[in-house]
């Protein structure tokens, strides 16, 4: 088939769509589809063959995380030419509600379209008041997967409509096989916390002072910290008593990520709220690390309700480091979770996942149904780069039109 | 007041080009859904069949009876209460021996499962908008028939999380 990928943020910033869609794509192409990926980024030239550019996504800070913006002419314009040269059998989108690249090829594109929803926040009153602003584009929907459980219920209840649950996937292979991180090598038990460590949500406090107890019972305990944040602002955090115990490792790229998972002898999620579904968890036990993770919702469905990793109360700081605190000092106990991890972890592999998503394209895109088209098509082709604004959907309001 | 009123025509004209607009490419949306979901359906019942006649040994008569009648009652066109006969095949396909349950009836249960969910969710929202007050009092597609929801039990509610059971 001929499938076109639509990735609403910049494809250059790390994230978990980005990476869903950049690992399906990859998934697709090994199956014997062609794939073209139109996304936002903040640089033209960083985008892999493949991948058609849909100008820049401007982040704009929501509920503790980031969600961006991209409503313009221009962005219009691209996107009705992508559509145009792409001949898609199926266009599919990824998180369509909020203004972005995605919206606007709900709006635009006539034929087969496929969403997956990944948002899941427990706040979503923005949602339920910008659902039925957009809910004639999301009408054209013909074929909805979430990523979760949780996505699939706010699907239901603000956008109005179900969804098929097809969770994120892993290249199991990747994170299974590999070296170890230099960096993250330590002599005493570490403990690995990965993710943006500023926001609040992801609950590196809970974690830090959980690590307090941890380091009186067992004095060479680390605690290994990746991703990005402002240093300092973690230093005041961590504060002088338990700076010894703490690495701050930084950013880490993919392979290093996996390098990093492979590496820690614990891998924990102390996050507080709104995790869509934690594919974070599905790669630490692809990577053989034994998890301890927040009880959240998608959490206990990802660890199998704690038989494939720990669960402890979200916040309780006390439960996690008695919890962290006997696994460190189990070695048994670590490896039968590695074990159990990594059974889990084969149900989430992209290779089991995509072929499922090819059915939901199949199911709405049966043969000889006919390509995508945009609407307009009957125009002139667009100059590279339009000034005059141009006609987008006639019934589009004005407001929204302008960038 | 004349100007005002021509606007508000003008407005209401637009506004009800749009929600028309809408409403045929929803009745487009369920009607695509609904020949891919009889599809789907009718895939599984000659599967169900072909397994009721080349196993009809290991099945035993009873039950080999059941499963032949089960697709033949499915398969026969809209008489009846379709959705009483696909869920009594449903369930049978469902309780076969594992070695008779070839991985091929597995994926057109699935499928059925997934065409079932995006027909469904077409008719939502038809009926979401058309119960609308605005296409209500324009009376907007009023005289067509409202799309009805097609219920039967295809098992995919139960394992969601990891997808069906049995693939993969």
């Amino acid at each position: 088939m001929r499938v076109g990928l639509v990735c609403p943020y910049n494809w250059d910033v790390p994230g978990g769509v980005q990476y869903h869609v950049r690992d399906l794509a990859e998934t697709l192409r090994g199956m014997g589809h062609e794939v073209d990926v139109l996304t936002p980024a903040e640089q033209e030239e960083s985008l892999p063959p493949g991948a058609t550019w849909a100008g820049r996504a401007i982040p704009i800070p929501y509920n503790g995380s980031m969600a961006s913006w991209q409503f313009g002419v221009l962005s219009a314009a691209r996107t009705r030419r992508w559509l145009r040269e792409g001949h898609f059998d199926v266009v599919h989108v990824h998180e369509p509600a909020p203004p972005s690249v995605a919206l606007l090829v709900c709006m635009i594109a006539d034929g087969p379209i496929v969403a997956t929803f990944h948002a899941a926040s427990v706040r979503s009153k923005v949602l339920a008041a910008w659902g039925p602003v957009v809910r004639p584009w999301l009408e054209r929907i013909a074929g909805r997967i979430a990523v979760s459980d949780f996505a699939r219920r706010l699907q239901v209840e603000h956008v109005g409509g179900d969804a098929v649950v097809i969770p994120n996937g892993v290249q199991v292979a990747a994170f299974a096989e590999g070296p170890r991180l230099p960096a993250a090598e330590h002599d005493g038990p570490t403990v690995g916390f990965l993710g943006r460590y500023d926001e609040p949500r992801k609950g590196l406090p809970v974690l830090l002072e959980a690590m307090r107890s941890v380091v009186r019972e067992l004095p060479g305990a680390r605690l290994l910290v990746a991703g990005r944040g402002d240093p300092d602002e973690l230093r005041a955090l961590v504060g002088p008593d338990l700076e010894p115990a703490v690495v701050l490792l930084g950013e880490l790229d993919e392979a290093d990520k996996a390098a990093f998972l492979r590496t820690v002898d614990v891998y924990c999620a102390p996050n507080l709220m709104g995790e869509s579904f934690g594919v974070v968890l599905v790669e630490a036990m692809a990577a053989g690390a034994p998890v301890v993770a927040a009880d959240l919702d998608a959490f206990a469905r990802v660890l199998a309700d704690g038989d494939a990793g720990v669960l402890v109360r979200r916040g309780d700081a006390t439960a996690l480091a008695r919890v962290l605190v006997d696994l460190l000092g189990d070695p048994d106990r670590r490896a039968q979770l590695t074990a159990a991890g990594h059974d889990r972890a084969q149900d989430f592999d992209w290779g089991t996942l995509a072929a499922r998503i090819v059915d939901v394209y199949e199911t709405v895109a049966p043969p000889g149904g006919g390509e995508v088209t945009a609407h307009g098509a009957d125009e002139d082709p667009l100059p590279a780069e339009p000034t005059a604004p141009t006609r987008m959907d006639g019934f589009l309001p004005r407001w929204l039109r302008r960038s | 007041m004349l100007l005002a009123l021509a606007v508000l025509v003008v407005l209401l004209l637009a506004w009800a080009a749009f929600t028309l607009t809408r409403l045929r490419r929803l009745a487009g949306r369920v009607d695509r859904a609904w020949v891919t979901l009889e599809g789907t359906l009718a895939r599984r019942a000659e599967l169900a069949d072909a397994v009721a006649r080349e196993h009809a040994d290991e099945l035993g008569p009873l039950r080999a009876d059941a499963l032949r009648s089960a697709a033949a009652a499915a398969r026969r066109p809209s008489g009846g209460d379709r959705e009483v006969a696909e869920n009594a095949l449903g369930r049978l396909v469902r309780e076969l021996p594992e070695p008779l349950r070839a991985p091929e009836l597995d994926d057109a249960g699935w499928r059925v499962g997934l065409a079932r969910r995006f027909y469904n969710d077409a008719v939502r929202d038809t009926r979401a908008l058309r119960r609308r007050p605005g296409p209500r009092t324009l009376r907007l597609h009023a005289r067509r028939p409202m799309p009805r929801f097609f219920d039967i039990d295809d098992g995919l509610d139960a394992v969601v999380g990891t997808g069906p059971a049995g693939r993969g």
